[in-house]
């Protein structure tokens, strides 16, 4: 066990593999000294064997219901209780992390990348493209999130992959700000001249020498942004534009739960927490990787 | 030669990964009225002694020190609060860079007169004129013009000069300049340091020049202290410093190329040897 | 091997460069020495293909360098840049900074290259898969000057390669320079302020000042105090000094 740590730590490693994995390693310990970073991480690692594991931790159904059971109180039968429907809340709240895990991995996989691109490209030529591009973001960046997002699930029309476009529409106009801002301070930058007088293509340069500089920040944004989109996506949810019945989906489902708020709290409540825990699991790991990726804070 | 600072066994330690690191091992020096140059490379320990005398180690940093006397202030025993009454009205320090060290929202008058109005009471007529004499000091030929300007628009050398008119503003007993000139041009640096050269004998004020330039040093210096890894190895005269006795210091010494160079190749510094010596 | 003529360059429409010109010879070490805003950094940077504003001619051997450089041209002039910390790129390890330049000109071998080029530099193999913060100053500068000459160029731009640099490990690097151009028979285009280094690695100087070049001389002439021009004096007057 030792041997292998002292293999990854080692100061001078002797393959590519192992300076990469010793990175890696000094990476992650530094994350897991941090306790929050570990609450957050645990909660993630949570969503994400729930989501893996769901037909065999809810113990009935998401879909079907027994009408004889609609609106049971939280119970040893029912851990959180049924809705209207008579739908163990516990199960469907399950089933919601795999449909929670899908929208924010495909938000991420769409915005992150077309924002990047777009911000190194805008930072790297400046001029004329720069200001051209960087005006659409702006654009985008000056209208509410939600407000777009509805509008685009408008014309669209309802349903969770339109929803997914729709987040991811307006979700990466942030990452292009951020990459140009990380580009406009390395573009000028000696180790970049020295690339270009070797004779590398800008397209080389900004896929090989720019974007990996701009990566970590987006990363870490990326992670803190989870809590935003799992809200907007909970949200469109809310106003019957996201996820369609009778999907879990834990934003309507706390749209329809909002009926009985008064006399059948749990209704809305559980998937509610569920969305709390899951943000807040997103925002304490992503503030402990910013402590641990930003180059600024890793200089020494 | 009255003694304006002694320090005795000062320690300068920082916790990191692999236990506890000392980059100051326990030396002692004490400063006069007079211009003492500290040599060394970096990682030798200089700056951090600079720092240590101002109470500028931060944590987790962790000074250390037997005795460590101002003018008969205790600095051991000195906290924050007290050192913040020290810093600016007794003992002030010159960085490197002055774009780093002024505010670039502020006028240059504004600031230099901040500091005088945060150690002492006066009018805010009597301040401009303090701090119009002030840049007069340091040779700045129009300081009503300079007094108006914001610091991205002087040059480096006049910033630097700005840095020092802050500096003596009020009258430090010592002064602490760690590289003031390495981010001059050579025809600047003379200027800065015949400056700093007329402070020390008009007003009596103690100097302490940390700087890597061994010329430099030992051209504008009373006394010299080259250190090494954390520790002095050597104190000699000011342009003695071709009769030092220690190896590093002849090592620094045969290293640096001269005028009418004519080895073929130039000593090194057999570094191991040295740590072993050390 | 390398003709600069006439050559102006501008910033905005002030001209930081005025009608310079000089030659270098093959194998030569050239120095050009000035303060800061003398213009001899923009010099370079107009040979490196760094900036585009400039006009004259600037020929490479027999080949006119136009403002746009081609992939092949650039194979001839590489340079070492002054800030050994800038010049690298943090992310990426040493085996990375050298095997790029291969990689962009599809030359293999790269195992070999790689290695062969850090014993030349004087940097043991065990670095070679070590990130730029795991290095020091001297250690950084090698690599740099390592990666200049993995597409074995026959002229090297030398931006103040020591003055970041502690004395020791300056005498490093100087020695390294000195005996590396001895193997390979490189020309160096160096730019300092900083006069002994001149005399040390040099064998011609041009004195820039404001941005016109105000003498070439012999670097006999500098060890011996006799430069021609007045500026030329000054400057090594005050180098006397410090």
């Amino acid at each position: 066990m030792s041997s292998t740590r002292d293999w990854l730590l080692d100061e001078t490693p002797a393959t590519r593999l192992q300076a990469q994995l010793g990175q890696g390693y000094r990476t992650l310990r530094a994350l897991l000294r941090n306790p929050l970073t570990v609450v957050g991480l645990v909660i993630i690692i949570g969503l994400l064997l729930t989501a893996a594991f769901a037909p065999w931790i809810a113990p009935y159904s998401p879909i079907e219901g027994q009408l004889t059971a609609r609106l049971l109180p939280p119970s040893a039968e029912h851990w959180m209780g049924t809705d209207e429907l008579g739908r163990d809340i516990f199960s469907r709240v399950v089933y919601g992390a795999r449909i929670t895990l899908f929208i924010v991995l495909l938000v991420a996989i769409i915005s992150a990348p077309l924002g990047l691109v777009i911000g190194a490209i805008s930072g790297y030529f400046g001029g004329a493209i720069d200001r051209i591009m960087m005006g659409i973001t702006d654009i985008f960046l000056s209208m509410p999130r939600l407000i777009l997002a509805l509008a685009f699930v408008a014309a669209l029309g309802p349903g969770i992959e339109n929803a997914v476009i729709a987040i991811a529409i307006t979700a990466w106009p942030v990452y292009a700000r951020l990459a140009r801002a990380e580009t406009l301070t390395v573009r000028k930058a000696e180790f970049i001249a020295a690339v270009r007088m070797q004779g590398a293509s800008h397209g080389r340069i900004i896929l090989r020498h720019i974007l990996p500089l701009c990566m970590s920040s987006t990363i870490v944004r990326v992670t803190l942004d989870m809590a935003g989109i799992i809200l907007t996506a909970a949200g469109l949810g809310f106003l019957g534009l996201g996820a369609q019945p009778p999907l879990p989906e834990w934003g309507a489902m706390i749209s329809r739960g909002r009926a009985f708020i008064l006399d059948q709290w749990w209704v809305a409540t559980m998937p509610g927490f569920a969305i709390v825990i899951v943000s807040l699991g997103f925002c304490l790991f992503g503030d402990g990787l910013r402590d641990v990726l930003d180059p600024r804070q890793r200089s020494k | 030669m009255s003694t304006l600072l002694e320090v005795q066994n000062l320690k300068v330690r920082f916790p990191t990964e692999r236990g506890e690191v000392e980059v100051v091992k326990g030396i002692s020096f004490s400063l006069g009225r007079e211009r003492l140059g500290i040599v060394g490379e970096s990682g030798s320990g200089k700056s951090m002694t600079g720092r240590s005398v101002m109470g500028l180690i931060g944590k987790p940093g962790r000074v250390t020190a037997d005795r460590m006397m101002f003018d008969g202030i205790d600095l051991t025993k000195t906290d924050e609060a007290g050192y913040r009454r020290l810093r600016g009205a007794r003992m002030s320090m010159v960085m490197q860079d002055p774009k780093f060290s002024l505010n670039p929202v502020m006028r240059i008058g504004e600031q230099i007169g901040e500091a005088l109005a945060f150690h002492a009471r006066m009018s805010a007529k009597a301040r401009k004129a303090k701090v119009l004499d002030a840049l007069e000091a340091v040779r700045i030929n129009d300081p009503e013009r300079v007094y108006n300007l914001y610091p991205h628009e002087v040059s480096g050398g006049m910033g630097q000069r700005v840095m020092i008119a802050m500096m003596v503003i009020l009258e430090p007993d010592l002064m602490i300049a760690d590289e003031p000139t390495s981010a001059l041009d050579v025809s600047v640096r003379a200027q800065v340091l015949e400056i700093m050269d007329d402070l020390v004998r008009r007003r009596g004020m103690g100097l302490m020049l940390i700087s890597h330039d061994l010329n430099m040093v030992s051209h504008w210096c009373d006394r010299i202290l080259v250190m090494f890894n954390g520790q002095i190895v050597e104190e000699c005269a000011a342009g003695k410093l071709h009769e030092a006795k220690h190896p590093y210091t002849q090592g620094l010494v045969a290293s640096l190329p001269r005028l009418n160079e004519t080895r073929e190749r130039l000593p090194v510094l057999d570094r191991a040897a040295l740590e072993k010596l050390a | 091997m390398i003709d600069v003529d006439s050559l102006n360059v501008f910033y905005g429409s002030t001209a930081v460069v005025k009608d310079v010109s000089f030659s270098v010879a093959t194998g030569e070490s050239f120095a050009l020495v000035g303060e800061s805003g003398s213009g001899k950094s923009t010099i370079l940077k107009a040979l490196a293909g760094q900036v585009d504003s400039w006009s004259g001619s600037i020929a490479l051997g027999n080949m006119p360098l136009g403002h746009k450089r081609t992939k092949a041209m650039m194979r001839h002039v590489q340079m070492v840049f002054q800030d050994p910390y800038g010049s690298l790129h943090p992310r990426k390890t040493v085996d990375d900074a050298l095997t790029e330049p291969l990689a962009i000109h599809g030359i293999g071998a790269r195992d070999e290259r790689v290695l062969s080029m850090l014993d030349a530099v004087g940097l043991a193999r065990k670095f070679r898969f070590r990130l730029p913060h795991q290095l020091s100053g001297g250690q950084r500068q090698r690599v740099a000057i390592a990666r200049a000459l993995m597409l074995e160029p026959e002229l090297l731009l030398l931006d103040e390669p020591t003055s970041a640099l502690d004395v020791s490990v300056q005498a490093e690097i100087l020695n390294l320079l000195k005996s590396l151009r001895e193997e390979r028979g490189l020309t160096y285009l160096l730019v300092t302020h900083d006069l002994p280094v001149v005399s040390f690695l040099c064998d011609r100087l041009g004195v820039l000042r404001h941005g016109k070049l105000e003498e070439v001389a012999p670097v006999s002439a500098l060890k011996a105090g006799a430069l021609t021009s007045d500026y030329g004096r000054e400057l090594v007057e005050r180098s006397q000094v410090f």
